[in-house]
Protein backbone atom coordinates (compact mmCIF):
# COMPACT_ATOMS: atom_id res chain seq x y z
CA UNK A 1 0.00 0.00 0.00
CA UNK A 2 1.49 3.22 -1.17
CA UNK A 3 0.78 6.54 0.79
CA UNK A 4 -1.87 8.95 -0.44
CA UNK A 5 -0.84 12.31 0.33
CA UNK A 6 -2.76 15.96 -0.63
CA UNK A 7 -1.37 18.83 -1.12
CA UNK A 8 -3.78 22.02 -0.12
CA UNK A 9 -3.68 25.51 1.05
CA UNK A 10 -7.16 27.05 1.09
CA UNK A 11 -5.77 29.83 -0.07
CA UNK A 12 -5.54 29.96 -4.41
CA UNK A 13 -2.49 30.84 -5.59
CA UNK A 14 0.04 30.05 -3.38
CA UNK A 15 1.33 27.23 -5.56
CA UNK A 16 -0.41 24.05 -4.43
CA UNK A 17 -0.03 22.90 -8.42
CA UNK A 18 3.28 23.41 -9.04
CA UNK A 19 4.44 21.65 -5.91
CA UNK A 20 2.14 19.08 -6.53
CA UNK A 21 4.01 18.53 -9.67
CA UNK A 22 7.53 18.99 -8.56
CA UNK A 23 7.30 16.77 -5.82
CA UNK A 24 5.59 14.03 -8.16
CA UNK A 25 8.21 14.42 -10.18
CA UNK A 26 10.90 14.83 -7.33
CA UNK A 27 9.82 11.17 -6.34
CA UNK A 28 9.81 9.59 -10.03
CA UNK A 29 13.64 11.16 -10.22
CA UNK A 30 14.04 8.67 -7.40
CA UNK A 31 12.73 5.80 -8.95
CA UNK A 32 9.10 5.40 -6.77
CA UNK A 33 5.90 5.10 -8.77
CA UNK A 34 4.11 7.99 -8.37
CA UNK A 35 0.56 9.54 -9.62
CA UNK A 36 -0.81 12.91 -9.34
CA UNK A 37 -4.66 12.80 -9.03
CA UNK A 38 -6.19 16.96 -9.89
CA UNK A 39 -9.11 16.79 -8.01
CA UNK A 40 -9.57 20.50 -8.65
CA UNK A 41 -12.53 19.38 -11.12
CA UNK A 42 -13.95 22.23 -13.80
CA UNK A 43 -10.27 24.16 -13.55
CA UNK A 44 -8.22 21.70 -13.77
CA UNK A 45 -4.51 22.57 -14.64
CA UNK A 46 -1.97 20.20 -13.20
CA UNK A 47 -2.27 18.70 -16.58
CA UNK A 48 -1.17 22.24 -18.47
CA UNK A 49 1.87 22.55 -15.94
CA UNK A 50 2.45 18.60 -16.52
CA UNK A 51 2.92 19.48 -20.27
CA UNK A 52 0.41 16.21 -20.69
CA UNK A 53 -3.07 18.48 -21.65
CA UNK A 54 -3.20 17.05 -25.45
CA UNK A 55 -3.31 13.30 -23.87
CA UNK A 56 -6.42 13.52 -21.80
CA UNK A 57 -8.69 10.96 -23.38
CA UNK A 58 -10.56 10.63 -20.06
CA UNK A 59 -10.69 11.83 -16.46
CA UNK A 60 -11.33 11.17 -12.95
CA UNK A 61 -15.04 11.89 -12.98
CA UNK A 62 -15.70 9.16 -16.23
CA UNK A 63 -13.76 6.61 -13.63
CA UNK A 64 -15.52 7.54 -10.71
CA UNK A 65 -18.83 7.32 -12.68
CA UNK A 66 -17.82 4.19 -14.48
CA UNK A 67 -17.32 4.89 -17.66
CA UNK A 68 -13.67 3.50 -18.24
CA UNK A 69 -11.48 1.79 -16.08
CA UNK A 70 -8.78 3.34 -13.77
CA UNK A 71 -5.91 2.50 -16.39
CA UNK A 72 -7.21 4.01 -19.19
CA UNK A 73 -7.34 7.35 -17.26
CA UNK A 74 -4.24 7.26 -16.20
CA UNK A 75 -1.68 9.49 -18.21
CA UNK A 76 2.29 8.47 -18.22
CA UNK A 77 4.43 11.19 -18.38
CA UNK A 78 6.30 12.22 -21.10
CA UNK A 79 9.45 11.97 -19.52
CA UNK A 80 9.80 9.70 -16.72
CA UNK A 81 8.24 6.39 -17.01
CA UNK A 82 6.79 6.08 -13.10
CA UNK A 83 5.08 8.90 -13.29
CA UNK A 84 1.38 9.01 -14.07
CA UNK A 85 -1.41 11.89 -13.76
CA UNK A 86 -5.16 11.93 -13.11
CA UNK A 87 -6.65 14.34 -14.64
CA UNK A 88 -9.71 16.59 -13.50
CA UNK A 89 -12.57 16.71 -15.56
CA UNK A 90 -13.13 20.63 -17.25
CA UNK A 91 -16.81 20.37 -17.61
CA UNK A 92 -17.90 19.14 -15.14
CA UNK A 93 -17.99 20.38 -11.40
CA UNK A 94 -16.67 19.63 -7.63
CA UNK A 95 -19.93 18.11 -6.90
CA UNK A 96 -19.66 15.32 -9.60
CA UNK A 97 -18.18 13.85 -7.24
CA UNK A 98 -18.21 12.98 -3.12
CA UNK A 99 -16.01 12.16 -0.79
CA UNK A 100 -16.60 8.45 -0.44
CA UNK A 101 -16.14 8.02 -3.96
CA UNK A 102 -12.67 10.13 -3.62
CA UNK A 103 -11.57 7.61 -0.62
CA UNK A 104 -12.62 4.39 -2.83
CA UNK A 105 -10.15 5.91 -5.79
CA UNK A 106 -7.07 6.66 -3.73
CA UNK A 107 -7.55 3.63 -2.03
CA UNK A 108 -7.65 1.55 -5.61
CA UNK A 109 -4.51 3.68 -6.29
CA UNK A 110 -2.67 3.19 -3.42
CA UNK A 111 -2.69 -0.59 -4.21
CA UNK A 112 -0.52 0.05 -7.82
CA UNK A 113 1.50 3.26 -6.51
CA UNK A 114 4.17 4.06 -4.26
CA UNK A 115 3.06 7.84 -3.84
CA UNK A 116 -0.38 9.03 -4.53
CA UNK A 117 -0.08 12.94 -4.32
CA UNK A 118 -3.46 14.82 -4.79
CA UNK A 119 -4.06 18.16 -5.94
CA UNK A 120 -6.39 19.84 -3.84
CA UNK A 121 -8.47 23.09 -4.60
CA UNK A 122 -8.50 26.12 -3.43
CA UNK A 123 -11.87 26.70 -0.90
CA UNK A 124 -12.95 24.76 1.92
CA UNK A 125 -15.94 23.46 0.27
CA UNK A 126 -17.12 20.13 -1.48
CA UNK A 127 -13.62 20.27 -3.59
CA UNK A 128 -11.76 20.55 -0.45
CA UNK A 129 -13.59 17.71 1.17
CA UNK A 130 -13.11 15.40 -2.14
CA UNK A 131 -9.71 15.55 -2.31
CA UNK A 132 -8.98 15.47 1.62
CA UNK A 133 -11.41 12.21 2.04
CA UNK A 134 -8.81 9.37 0.73
CA UNK A 135 -5.48 11.10 2.26
CA UNK A 136 -3.56 9.27 4.93
CA UNK A 137 -0.95 12.89 4.76
CA UNK A 138 -1.30 16.07 4.00
CA UNK A 139 1.08 18.75 3.19
CA UNK A 140 -0.38 22.40 3.40
CA UNK A 141 0.93 25.29 1.23
CA UNK A 142 1.35 28.55 2.06
CA UNK A 143 3.24 32.08 1.38
CA UNK A 144 4.38 34.02 3.46
CA UNK A 145 1.57 37.01 3.33
CA UNK A 146 -0.85 36.84 6.17
CA UNK A 147 -4.15 35.70 4.58
CA UNK A 148 -2.22 33.50 3.13
CA UNK A 149 -1.14 31.85 6.86
CA UNK A 150 -4.39 32.65 7.94
CA UNK A 151 -6.36 30.55 5.51
CA UNK A 152 -3.67 27.39 6.21
CA UNK A 153 -4.30 27.67 9.84
CA UNK A 154 -8.32 27.24 9.10
CA UNK A 155 -7.45 24.35 6.86
CA UNK A 156 -5.12 22.58 9.84
CA UNK A 157 -8.44 23.00 11.79
CA UNK A 158 -10.66 21.47 9.31
CA UNK A 159 -8.49 18.82 8.53
CA UNK A 160 -8.20 18.15 11.99
CA UNK A 161 -12.12 17.86 12.80
CA UNK A 162 -11.67 15.29 9.74
CA UNK A 163 -9.16 13.26 11.68
CA UNK A 164 -5.80 13.88 9.68
CA UNK A 165 -3.26 14.70 12.29
CA UNK A 166 -0.21 16.37 12.00
CA UNK A 167 0.34 17.83 8.60
CA UNK A 168 3.13 19.51 7.11
CA UNK A 169 4.21 22.68 5.93
CA UNK A 170 5.99 24.30 2.73
CA UNK A 171 6.54 27.84 3.00
CA UNK A 172 6.62 28.66 -0.70
CA UNK A 173 7.70 32.01 -2.50
CA UNK A 174 10.15 33.64 0.13
CA UNK A 175 12.22 36.57 -0.63
CA UNK A 176 15.70 35.95 0.99
CA UNK A 177 15.80 40.12 0.49
CA UNK A 178 12.51 41.24 1.39
CA UNK A 179 12.94 38.98 4.69
CA UNK A 180 16.28 40.12 5.67
CA UNK A 181 15.02 43.64 5.10
CA UNK A 182 11.99 42.47 7.82
CA UNK A 183 9.21 43.70 5.03
CA UNK A 184 8.24 39.98 4.47
CA UNK A 185 6.48 37.74 7.31
CA UNK A 186 9.36 35.81 9.15
CA UNK A 187 9.80 31.88 9.22
CA UNK A 188 9.58 31.46 12.64
CA UNK A 189 6.38 33.89 12.90
CA UNK A 190 4.57 31.43 10.58
CA UNK A 191 5.63 28.34 11.98
CA UNK A 192 4.40 30.17 15.56
CA UNK A 193 1.21 30.50 14.54
CA UNK A 194 0.40 27.23 12.61
CA UNK A 195 2.28 25.07 14.87
CA UNK A 196 3.22 22.42 12.91
CA UNK A 197 6.23 20.89 11.57
CA UNK A 198 8.04 22.54 8.55
CA UNK A 199 8.82 20.51 5.64
CA UNK A 200 10.79 22.80 3.74
CA UNK A 201 11.03 26.07 2.48
CA UNK A 202 11.08 27.13 -1.01
CA UNK A 203 12.34 30.53 -2.27
CA UNK A 204 10.74 33.11 -5.01
CA UNK A 205 12.35 31.68 -8.36
CA UNK A 206 11.84 33.23 -11.77
CA UNK A 207 12.20 29.55 -13.40
CA UNK A 208 9.20 28.32 -11.64
CA UNK A 209 7.10 30.65 -14.19
CA UNK A 210 9.39 29.66 -17.11
CA UNK A 211 9.38 25.89 -16.08
CA UNK A 212 5.22 26.08 -15.73
CA UNK A 213 4.33 27.71 -19.07
CA UNK A 214 6.68 25.37 -20.69
CA UNK A 215 5.06 22.16 -19.09
CA UNK A 216 8.13 20.65 -16.99
CA UNK A 217 8.17 20.49 -13.56
CA UNK A 218 11.04 23.05 -12.50
CA UNK A 219 12.78 19.94 -9.91
CA UNK A 220 14.53 18.09 -12.95
CA UNK A 221 16.58 21.87 -13.49
CA UNK A 222 19.77 21.70 -12.29
CA UNK A 223 20.42 25.87 -12.00
CA UNK A 224 17.57 26.68 -10.20
CA UNK A 225 17.05 27.49 -6.36
CA UNK A 226 13.74 26.45 -6.13
CA UNK A 227 14.15 23.17 -7.95
CA UNK A 228 16.66 22.28 -5.16
CA UNK A 229 14.50 22.73 -2.22
CA UNK A 230 11.60 20.67 -3.89
CA UNK A 231 14.38 17.95 -4.33
CA UNK A 232 14.86 18.30 -0.37
CA UNK A 233 11.38 18.34 0.50
CA UNK A 234 11.22 14.85 -1.34
CA UNK A 235 14.24 13.47 0.35
CA UNK A 236 13.04 14.94 3.98
CA UNK A 237 9.17 12.68 2.68
CA UNK A 238 11.82 9.33 2.07
CA UNK A 239 12.32 9.83 5.88
CA UNK A 240 16.30 11.48 4.89
CA UNK A 241 16.98 14.11 6.79
CA UNK A 242 18.36 17.30 4.95
CA UNK A 243 18.86 20.80 6.89
CA UNK A 244 16.94 23.52 5.76
CA UNK A 245 18.30 25.17 2.90
CA UNK A 246 19.70 28.68 4.06
CA UNK A 247 17.80 31.61 2.68
CA UNK A 248 20.33 33.75 0.57
CA UNK A 249 20.06 35.87 -1.84
CA UNK A 250 20.90 34.68 -5.19
CA UNK A 251 20.46 37.59 -7.31
CA UNK A 252 23.93 38.94 -6.53
CA UNK A 253 27.25 38.09 -8.55
CA UNK A 254 29.14 37.78 -5.34
CA UNK A 255 27.10 35.76 -3.87
CA UNK A 256 27.16 33.20 -7.02
CA UNK A 257 31.22 33.69 -6.57
CA UNK A 258 31.58 33.01 -3.21
CA UNK A 259 29.49 29.89 -3.70
CA UNK A 260 31.71 28.12 -6.37
CA UNK A 261 34.63 29.18 -4.34
CA UNK A 262 32.97 27.66 -1.26
CA UNK A 263 33.51 30.18 1.38
CA UNK B 1 -26.20 60.18 18.83
CA UNK B 2 -29.09 58.93 19.85
CA UNK B 3 -30.23 57.19 16.95
CA UNK B 4 -26.81 55.26 17.29
CA UNK B 5 -27.24 53.94 20.74
CA UNK B 6 -30.78 52.28 19.70
CA UNK B 7 -29.37 50.63 16.20
CA UNK B 8 -27.18 49.08 19.24
CA UNK B 9 -30.08 47.78 20.81
CA UNK B 10 -31.23 45.28 17.80
CA UNK B 11 -27.59 44.22 17.97
CA UNK B 12 -26.62 40.29 19.87
CA UNK B 13 -24.21 42.87 22.32
CA UNK B 14 -25.80 46.02 23.11
CA UNK B 15 -23.37 48.27 24.17
CA UNK B 16 -20.91 48.36 21.29
CA UNK B 17 -17.42 51.04 22.58
CA UNK B 18 -14.72 51.14 20.47
CA UNK B 19 -11.34 51.10 22.73
CA UNK B 20 -7.94 51.27 22.26
CA UNK B 21 -4.93 50.62 24.41
CA UNK B 22 -3.09 53.35 25.63
CA UNK B 23 0.70 52.98 26.53
CA UNK B 24 1.48 54.72 29.28
CA UNK B 25 5.10 53.52 30.03
CA UNK B 26 4.95 55.05 33.56
CA UNK B 27 2.19 53.13 34.48
CA UNK B 28 3.37 49.45 33.35
CA UNK B 29 5.04 48.91 36.75
CA UNK B 30 1.54 49.20 38.38
CA UNK B 31 -0.65 48.04 35.80
CA UNK B 32 1.56 47.16 32.67
CA UNK B 33 -0.90 47.95 29.91
CA UNK B 34 -4.52 49.06 30.11
CA UNK B 35 -7.88 50.09 27.68
CA UNK B 36 -8.77 53.19 27.43
CA UNK B 37 -12.65 54.39 26.28
CA UNK B 38 -13.93 56.76 23.58
CA UNK B 39 -17.43 58.12 24.10
CA UNK B 40 -19.65 59.53 25.92
CA UNK B 41 -20.73 58.80 29.25
CA UNK B 42 -24.14 57.74 28.88
CA UNK B 43 -22.68 54.75 26.92
CA UNK B 44 -19.80 53.56 29.60
CA UNK B 45 -22.07 53.80 32.65
CA UNK B 46 -21.59 50.39 33.95
CA UNK B 47 -23.89 51.16 36.66
CA UNK B 48 -26.67 49.70 34.28
CA UNK B 49 -28.21 46.98 35.78
CA UNK B 50 -30.51 46.35 33.04
CA UNK B 51 -29.92 45.86 29.51
CA UNK B 52 -32.15 44.92 26.28
CA UNK B 53 -31.08 42.40 24.46
CA UNK B 54 -32.25 41.21 20.79
CA UNK B 55 -33.82 37.32 20.61
CA UNK B 56 -36.06 35.80 18.23
CA UNK B 57 -38.41 35.76 20.24
CA UNK B 58 -38.46 39.26 21.23
CA UNK B 59 -36.67 41.31 23.47
CA UNK B 60 -34.49 39.81 26.51
CA UNK B 61 -34.16 42.12 29.41
CA UNK B 62 -30.94 40.89 31.25
CA UNK B 63 -31.07 42.29 34.64
CA UNK B 64 -28.27 42.67 36.72
CA UNK B 65 -28.45 40.08 39.87
CA UNK B 66 -26.36 41.84 42.50
CA UNK B 67 -28.66 45.26 43.08
CA UNK B 68 -31.97 45.57 44.51
CA UNK B 69 -35.01 45.13 42.42
CA UNK B 70 -36.26 48.50 43.42
CA UNK B 71 -32.94 50.19 41.91
CA UNK B 72 -33.24 47.84 38.72
CA UNK B 73 -37.22 49.38 38.52
CA UNK B 74 -35.59 52.92 38.61
CA UNK B 75 -32.80 51.94 36.38
CA UNK B 76 -35.57 50.38 33.90
CA UNK B 77 -37.99 53.50 33.56
CA UNK B 78 -34.89 55.40 32.77
CA UNK B 79 -33.77 53.69 29.92
CA UNK B 80 -37.77 53.17 28.91
CA UNK B 81 -38.47 56.78 29.08
CA UNK B 82 -34.73 57.37 26.67
CA UNK B 83 -36.06 54.96 24.11
CA UNK B 84 -39.85 55.63 23.87
CA UNK B 85 -39.21 55.58 20.33
CA UNK B 86 -37.13 52.44 19.97
CA UNK B 87 -39.81 50.01 21.62
CA UNK B 88 -42.48 49.15 18.62
CA UNK B 89 -45.95 48.36 20.64
CA UNK B 90 -46.72 44.62 21.93
CA UNK B 91 -43.03 43.62 21.39
CA UNK B 92 -42.65 40.88 24.09
CA UNK B 93 -40.14 40.85 27.10
CA UNK B 94 -38.98 38.21 28.53
CA UNK B 95 -36.16 37.47 31.81
CA UNK B 96 -34.00 34.66 30.91
CA UNK B 97 -34.01 32.82 34.41
CA UNK B 98 -30.78 32.32 33.80
CA UNK B 99 -29.87 35.58 34.99
CA UNK B 100 -32.07 36.79 37.58
CA UNK B 101 -34.87 35.06 39.21
CA UNK B 102 -37.43 36.62 39.34
CA UNK B 103 -40.20 36.45 42.36
CA UNK B 104 -44.00 36.56 41.53
CA UNK B 105 -44.70 40.35 42.69
CA UNK B 106 -41.44 41.93 41.17
CA UNK B 107 -42.97 39.82 37.77
CA UNK B 108 -46.13 41.58 38.27
CA UNK B 109 -44.21 44.92 38.68
CA UNK B 110 -42.83 44.57 35.98
CA UNK B 111 -45.39 43.98 33.84
CA UNK B 112 -47.10 47.12 35.54
CA UNK B 113 -44.25 49.06 34.03
CA UNK B 114 -43.70 47.74 30.76
CA UNK B 115 -47.23 48.13 29.94
CA UNK B 116 -46.82 51.58 29.98
CA UNK B 117 -44.52 51.52 27.03
CA UNK B 118 -46.45 49.07 25.20
CA UNK B 119 -44.28 46.14 25.93
CA UNK B 120 -45.92 42.64 26.88
CA UNK B 121 -43.84 40.99 29.72
CA UNK B 122 -43.65 37.16 29.47
CA UNK B 123 -43.68 35.75 32.82
CA UNK B 124 -41.29 32.92 33.41
CA UNK B 125 -43.12 29.39 34.74
CA UNK B 126 -41.99 27.67 38.03
CA UNK B 127 -41.22 25.27 36.11
CA UNK B 128 -38.92 27.06 34.06
CA UNK B 129 -37.31 28.78 37.22
CA UNK B 130 -36.22 25.12 38.97
CA UNK B 131 -35.01 23.80 35.95
CA UNK B 132 -32.58 26.33 35.22
CA UNK B 133 -31.58 27.15 38.95
CA UNK B 134 -30.74 23.10 38.83
CA UNK B 135 -28.48 24.01 35.86
CA UNK B 136 -27.04 26.90 37.21
CA UNK B 137 -25.77 25.23 39.72
CA UNK B 138 -24.16 22.29 37.97
CA UNK B 139 -23.23 24.59 35.51
CA UNK B 140 -20.79 26.89 37.97
CA UNK B 141 -18.88 23.89 38.74
CA UNK B 142 -17.49 22.72 35.17
CA UNK B 143 -14.74 23.66 34.01
CA UNK B 144 -14.38 23.01 30.19
CA UNK B 145 -10.77 22.14 29.04
CA UNK B 146 -9.17 22.38 25.77
CA UNK B 147 -6.05 20.68 25.28
CA UNK B 148 -5.74 21.66 22.16
CA UNK B 149 -4.79 24.99 19.63
CA UNK B 150 -7.80 26.97 18.24
CA UNK B 151 -7.48 27.92 15.14
CA UNK B 152 -9.04 29.95 12.79
CA UNK B 153 -12.66 29.13 12.39
CA UNK B 154 -12.99 27.18 15.38
CA UNK B 155 -15.39 27.98 18.30
CA UNK B 156 -15.92 27.18 22.08
CA UNK B 157 -18.81 27.80 23.80
CA UNK B 158 -19.32 26.91 27.17
CA UNK B 159 -21.56 28.27 30.18
CA UNK B 160 -19.22 27.98 32.94
CA UNK B 161 -14.97 28.80 32.90
CA UNK B 162 -13.01 27.91 30.13
CA UNK B 163 -9.48 26.69 30.09
CA UNK B 164 -7.49 26.57 26.92
CA UNK B 165 -4.23 24.51 27.55
CA UNK B 166 -3.29 25.75 23.66
CA UNK B 167 -3.52 29.07 21.29
CA UNK B 168 -5.94 30.43 20.38
CA UNK B 169 -5.22 31.57 16.66
CA UNK B 170 -7.28 34.44 14.32
CA UNK B 171 -10.43 33.94 13.49
CA UNK B 172 -11.53 31.61 16.28
CA UNK B 173 -13.57 32.27 19.51
CA UNK B 174 -14.16 31.70 22.79
CA UNK B 175 -17.39 32.76 24.37
CA UNK B 176 -17.93 31.71 28.25
CA UNK B 177 -20.32 32.06 30.91
CA UNK B 178 -17.44 32.87 33.20
CA UNK B 179 -13.81 33.17 32.96
CA UNK B 180 -11.37 32.22 30.21
CA UNK B 181 -8.08 31.23 30.98
CA UNK B 182 -5.29 30.54 27.52
CA UNK B 183 -2.47 28.89 28.39
CA UNK B 184 -0.81 29.92 25.32
CA UNK B 185 -1.22 33.16 22.83
CA UNK B 186 -4.83 34.35 22.24
CA UNK B 187 -4.79 35.67 18.84
CA UNK B 188 -8.80 35.20 18.45
CA UNK B 189 -11.82 36.85 19.83
CA UNK B 190 -12.68 36.26 23.48
CA UNK B 191 -16.03 36.52 25.58
CA UNK B 192 -16.09 35.99 28.75
CA UNK B 193 -19.07 36.51 31.61
CA UNK B 194 -20.65 36.27 28.23
CA UNK B 195 -24.62 35.95 30.21
CA UNK B 196 -23.97 39.24 31.84
CA UNK B 197 -21.17 38.32 34.31
CA UNK B 198 -19.15 41.86 34.81
CA UNK B 199 -17.08 40.26 37.30
CA UNK B 200 -15.59 37.56 34.53
CA UNK B 201 -11.55 37.62 33.58
CA UNK B 202 -9.67 36.56 30.88
CA UNK B 203 -6.01 35.77 31.27
CA UNK B 204 -3.61 34.16 28.41
CA UNK B 205 0.00 34.03 28.18
CA UNK B 206 0.50 36.19 25.62
CA UNK B 207 -2.92 38.23 25.46
CA UNK B 208 -2.75 39.39 21.68
CA UNK B 209 -6.57 39.23 21.43
CA UNK B 210 -7.87 41.40 18.17
CA UNK B 211 -11.46 41.88 20.60
CA UNK B 212 -12.20 41.60 23.99
CA UNK B 213 -15.43 41.18 25.22
CA UNK B 214 -16.36 41.08 28.89
CA UNK B 215 -20.10 41.04 29.41
CA UNK B 216 -21.82 43.39 27.29
CA UNK B 217 -18.83 45.48 26.79
CA UNK B 218 -16.82 44.68 23.25
CA UNK B 219 -12.52 46.09 23.79
CA UNK B 220 -10.84 46.37 19.90
CA UNK B 221 -7.30 45.91 20.22
CA UNK B 222 -5.20 48.27 19.01
CA UNK B 223 -4.16 48.50 15.30
CA UNK B 224 -0.94 48.69 16.38
CA UNK B 225 -0.15 45.67 19.51
CA UNK B 226 3.13 45.61 20.86
CA UNK B 227 4.16 41.79 21.98
CA UNK B 228 3.14 41.36 26.06
CA UNK B 229 6.02 39.63 28.00
CA UNK B 230 4.09 38.99 30.75
CA UNK B 231 1.24 37.17 31.37
CA UNK B 232 -2.28 39.54 31.72
CA UNK B 233 -5.39 39.38 32.73
CA UNK B 234 -7.92 41.59 31.04
CA UNK B 235 -11.15 42.73 33.34
CA UNK B 236 -13.83 45.38 33.98
CA UNK B 237 -12.66 48.07 36.17
CA UNK B 238 -14.57 51.33 36.53
CA UNK B 239 -16.29 50.50 33.09
CA UNK B 240 -13.06 50.35 31.29
CA UNK B 241 -11.85 46.63 29.92
CA UNK B 242 -7.84 46.86 32.38
CA UNK B 243 -5.17 44.54 31.21
CA UNK B 244 -2.86 43.69 34.02
CA UNK B 245 -0.52 41.88 34.65
CA UNK B 246 -0.60 38.64 36.60
CA UNK B 247 1.41 35.77 38.10
CA UNK B 248 0.62 32.74 37.39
Amino acid sequence: MGDVIVITSGKGGVGKTTTTANLGTGFALLGKKVVLVDADIGLRNLDVVMGLENRIVYDLVDVVEGNCRLKQALIRDKRYDSLYLLPAAQTRDKNAVNPAQMKELCKELAEDFDIVIIDCPAGIEQGFKNAIAGADQAIIVTTPEVSAVRDADRIIGLLESEGKHNPKLIINRIRPNMVKKGDMMDINDIIEILAIDLLGIIPEDEYIIISTNRGEPAVASSVSVASQAYKNIVRRLVGENVPLMKIENHDGFFSRLKKVFNF
Amino acid sequence: MKKRIFEGHTSVFLDIFIWSRNYDKKREFLTCRYYTLYGDIWEIDMRQYVTFKGSRQGLQLVLDDSVDFTVILENLKVKLESAVVFFTEGTTVEVPAKVRILTTEQQEDLTKLLAIYGLVFRKTTEQQIVATKANVEIEELQTLFVAKTLRGGQEVRHNGCVVIMGDVNPGAEVIAGGDIIIRGTCRGVVHAGAYGNIEATITANRLLASQIRIASLIARAPDHLDQPEYTEMASIKDGNVIIERVNI
